[in-house]
């Protein structure tokens, strides 16, 4: 009964007789238990047809499973055929670089002792034949393949011709790749005889596995120098056995290779223009495998083997081996040359940025600038310049009374691609003197400005992409604070709330909120002792704090609620200071770190601990006084510009110059004002007594 | 210079009275590349007033650079005037730029000259003129002019002259406040006539004593 119920079940599922099949199967069930009794014409029929329906449902699902496992099968296979084609490359490309190393070694062993007038003649002509350009190893190549190849080859040439590419990218691509293949097997060389050879070789493998997109050319040259090499192992492992060095597991692959290429070697090999060939194609590969000869394991085996071998053809080996040998130290150079050929390709595309740039230190650094654009519009030096904090703009403040808005997206299309004039987007007129200090809030909304005049004012900064030809709008000039009796010198914003610090000839430093009604905040006067102030900044680490900086040399920390001096900042200089020579002209604080950094007139970049007040570190930074600094946004770097036309670029963990940019030209006695960071986006800027900004990316 | 001890470098914390405050320097020993300005500077804080003496080159110094440097003190100092004007001149006054009753000037820093107002004018003509003297199309070095680029000198000169027209007829207070103390369209005048910049019936300024009845009557 169960049995047949199982089928009951399905059948009900799949068909809609279900009663009448139950039926049937009642039927049925009767019929087997009791024979005799249900041998009726319709339970007969019931019967015949349910099992009839069992069938083909059974048949379909067999029709199903089969597709499927045909096409699984079909899958399998082309894998497999894959996997094949891909062991078979791989097997033949050990080969070769087997056999390559094998002559290296025959040649450095037959050299040891070898005769010394086939070295001399053929020095000569290995060194012009190796000179020459991988292309004309290509077309050697060539000849001595087969016809086809050297059509193929051809078609692909033209194709890639067709493309774009010219000879000389062809070849210096192929050389880029044999580079890379060559210099990843002298890596992998050099530490001595513990290296795995096949560990290496499939290193090397899988780069030529990789290589393979990388020049089509490459590939057929290749693989109709393994071929030929399959050719001539024949000649030099005349037993036919691999060089072990440890146990491999591919041996016997390699044996049943060996003795394939064994048979094609005999096709090929006996004939002496063949050989010759041969030998040629060899030469380009030592072009590609010259540094094998550094991997130590195979020195003894590939020697004696060759010793041993009683090949005649192995005089022609040997002298090539002698040749290929100085062939291989020229390829070395040449191989050099490459590499060297591609870095040159690389400076001559900067070279159009040299003149701007001397990399002083040649240390891994994020990245080096080079100088993009030029702001030329003021008429006199600019002394201060400030980044929108997230739009490509900045401003710049100048001594001609005026302020302005680059974008730096409108470039004007000029001779020099290399750099990029950009024209002011707005000019801020307002200032009846020098405007000497910048700053713009957070939001980039409202740019501050103090100037000769004794006035700050206060800016509501236009969209970066208006006309610069528009109507004029008297609500730019948002505010003026007066409050000050003497030149401003210094601007600073806070980073949270809106509050601006300005510092001035007058000797005050004031604290203002420039949106209220009454906005003069606070005045911080200090000792006259302490001199003018000449800079400020807000202490980044520690918002309740500001640093102010003096002519007398000296900074001082102070706190913004109590006006208090919290910490004096000494050097070790002359404290009676106040010499114009020791004063401070810049300071800015770290934004993560309680450091104060301060730009001296006496050349010093001065590193100030917040909590000691002693100085951390002081350098000579630059040949003449150092008049500004800015740090980047993530506090790794530093920049400082100064009046000897120099900007230079510091790690602030070693304190090391990483570029030096000599940019701005003098004017008196004054070349670089200011310098600065973009908060977010990849620009640096300074600022010159030559009226012009330059910006570098 | 840096050797000598006179350095000459406003430095952070200097007060506004002592700005400038060191001793003149010889033209023949300025090093620098922007002599002729650094020079034309010096003369012009020494004494605004003395025109001539301002305008006066220095021997074999070459003629277009001198004008170049010059014009572009000028458009400068015209900040001044610019700015007294942004508070006095309204564009609802003064719609057009004009100077006197007979010519409207178009503005010619837009891709076709348009009518702007008088202020519009002057700002734009003060931006165009920044824009030009500093390009590097048209003045790519500081050291030398090229011959090709002189003619340019005369348009920006013509344009520049008229906001000192249009101050003088129409905010005469503001006009005379700043030539009293910068002196400036005296000086400009004389050296457009010097250099043979502008024709004198575009001169219509009554700045020179001598020009004064019949510049008016000829306008």
């Amino acid at each position: 009964m169960t049995i047949t119920n199982e089928p009951d079940m399905s059948i009900q599922n799949h068909n809609g007789q279900a009663n009448n099949l139950g039926v049937g199967m009642a039927m049925g069930a009767k019929q087997e238990v009791n024979p005799r009794d249900a041998y009726s014409v319709p339970g007969i029929l019931h019967f015949i047809q349910h099992e009839w329906a069992k069938f083909e449902l059974e048949r379909s699902k067999w029709d199903v499973e089969r597709a499927e496992l045909e096409a699984k099968i079909a899958f399998l296979q082309g894998e497999r055929k894959g996997q094949e084609n891909l062991k078979n490359d791989l097997v033949r490309r050990i080969k070769m670089l087997e056999h390559a190393l094998k002559q290296e070694r025959a040649r450095f062993h037959k050299l040891k002792y070898g005769t010394d007038l086939s070295q001399g003649d053929l020095k000569d002509a290995e060194l012009d034949e190796a000179q020459e350009d991988a292309g004309e190893a290509d077309q050697l190549i060539i000849a001595s393949s087969d016809i086809s190849w050297r059509q193929g080859r051809q078609l692909l040439r033209q194709y890639l011709h067709e493309i774009g590419y010219t000879d000389t990218v062809i070849d210096v691509r192929s050389n880029r790749v044999r580079s890379l293949l060559g210099l990843k097997e002298n890596k992998d060389g050099v530490p001595a005889q513990s290296i795995d050879p096949v560990a290496s070789k499939s290193d090397v493998q899988a780069k030529s596995a990789s290589q393979n997109q990388a020049g089509l050319l490459a590939e057929d040259m290749l693989r109709e120098a393994e071929q030929a090499v399959l050719a001539n192992c024949h000649f030099l492992n005349p037993d036919g056995g691999v060089p072990v060095d440890d146990g491999d597991e591919d041996e016997e692959d390699w044996k049943s290779e060996e003795i394939n290429t064994g048979k094609q070697g005999k096709s090929l090999g006996d004939d002496e223009r063949d050989s010759s060939n041969m030998a040629m194609a060899l030469k380009s590969l030592d072009f590609n495998f010259g540094n094998m000869s550094m991997v130590n394991p195979w020195d003894e085996n590939s020697a004696m083997r060759l010793a041993a071998s009683k090949d005649p053809s192995l005089q022609k080996p040997g002298m090539r081996m002698n040749s290929a040998h100085y062939g291989m130290e020229v390829n070395d150079e040449s191989l050099e040359e490459m590499g060297l050929g591609e870095l040159a390709q690389l400076t001559v595309t900067n070279e159009a940025e040299g003149m701007y740039e001397s990399g002083t230190s040649k240390e891994a650094y994020s990245k080096m600038w080079n100088a993009k654009y030029t702001l030329r519009s003021h008429f006199d030096g600019v002394r201060a310049l400030a980044f929108h904090p997230i739009e490509p703009a900045l401003i710049t403040a100048s001594e001609d009374h005026t302020l302005k808005l680059w974008n730096l997206m409108r470039t004007i299309a000029g001779k020099k691609s290399a750099f990029l004039d950009v024209e002011p987007v707005y000019t801020f007129r307002g200032h009846q003197g020098a405007v000497l200090a910048t700053c713009m809030n957070p939001t980039g909304e409202q740019c501050y400005s103090g100037g000769v005049d004794g006035t700050v004012r206060v800016w509501n900064v236009p969209n970066s992409n208006i006309d610069p030809y528009d109507a004029y709008d008297p609500d730019v000039l948002s505010l003026t604070l007066s409050g000050h009796t003497d030149a401003v010198w210094g601007l600073a914003f806070h980073t949270q709330k809106p509050q601006l610090l300005s510092c001035s000839a007058d000797g005050t430093v004031k604290l203002w909120s420039p949106g209220s009604k009454a906005p003069l905040l606070q005045s911080y006067a200090a000792e006259p002792a302490m001199g003018v102030p000449s800079s400020v900044d807000f202490v980044h680490e520690d918002c309740s704090h500001m640093v102010a900086a003096y002519t007398s040399g000296r900074c001082a920390v102070y706190d913004l609620e109590t006006s208090k001096v919290v910490m004096q900042l000494e050097s070790n200089q002359n404290v009676e200071g106040g010499a114009p020579r020791d004063q401070v002209n810049c300071v800015v604080s770290h934004p993560t770190m309680p450091v104060t950094v301060a730009a001296h007139e006496d050349r010093h970049i001065r590193f100030y601990d917040n909590v000691t007040g002693k100085v951390v570190q002081a350098m000579v930074a630059h040949q003449d006084a150092v008049t500004s600094l800015a740090v980047d946004p993530h506090g790794l770097y530093l920049l400082s510009g100064s009046h000897d036309c120099s900007v230079r670029l510091w790690n602030l963990e070693t304190k090391q110059c990483v570029q030096e940019i000599t940019a701005h030209r003098k004017k008196s006695d004054e070349s670089i004002h200011c310098v600065g960071f973009h908060p977010t986006k990849p620009y640096i800027a300074s600022g010159g007594a030559d009226a012009l900004a330059k910006v570098f990316v | 210079m840096t050797e000598a001890p006179i350095i000459r470098r406003n430095r952070p914390g200097t007060k506004q009275a002592d700005f400038y405050g060191w001793p003149d320097e010889l033209f023949e020993e300025m090093d620098s590349t922007l002599a002729v300005q650094q020079f034309i500077q010096q003369m012009v804080r020494r004494n605004p007033a003395a025109v001539d003496a301002i305008l006066t080159a220095p021997e074999q110094q070459d003629e277009g650079v001198w004008k170049y440097e010059h014009l572009r003190q000028f458009c400068m100092e015209l900040n001044g005037l610019a700015v007294k004007l942004q508070l006095g001149c309204q564009p609802d006054t003064c719609t057009q730029m004009t100077a006197t009753e007979q010519w409207i000037f178009l503005c010619a820093a837009h891709k076709t000259p348009k009518e702007c107002s008088a202020i519009d004018y002057t700002r734009h003509t003060l931006d165009g003129a920044a824009c030009l003297l500093n390009s590097n199309k048209y003045f790519p070095s500081r050291v030398s002019i090229r011959e090709s680029s002189v003619s340019k000198l005369g348009s920006v000169c013509r344009r520049v002259y008229r906001i000192f027209a249009h101050a003088y007829f129409h905010h005469r207070q503001l006009f005379d406040e700043f030539e009293s103390e910068t002196h400036l369209c005296r000086r400009f005048t004389t050296f457009v006539t010097k250099y043979g910049l502008m024709t004198k019936e575009n001169l219509n300024v009554p700045i020179l004593e001598d020009q004064a009845p019949a510049e008016e009557s000829e306008a």
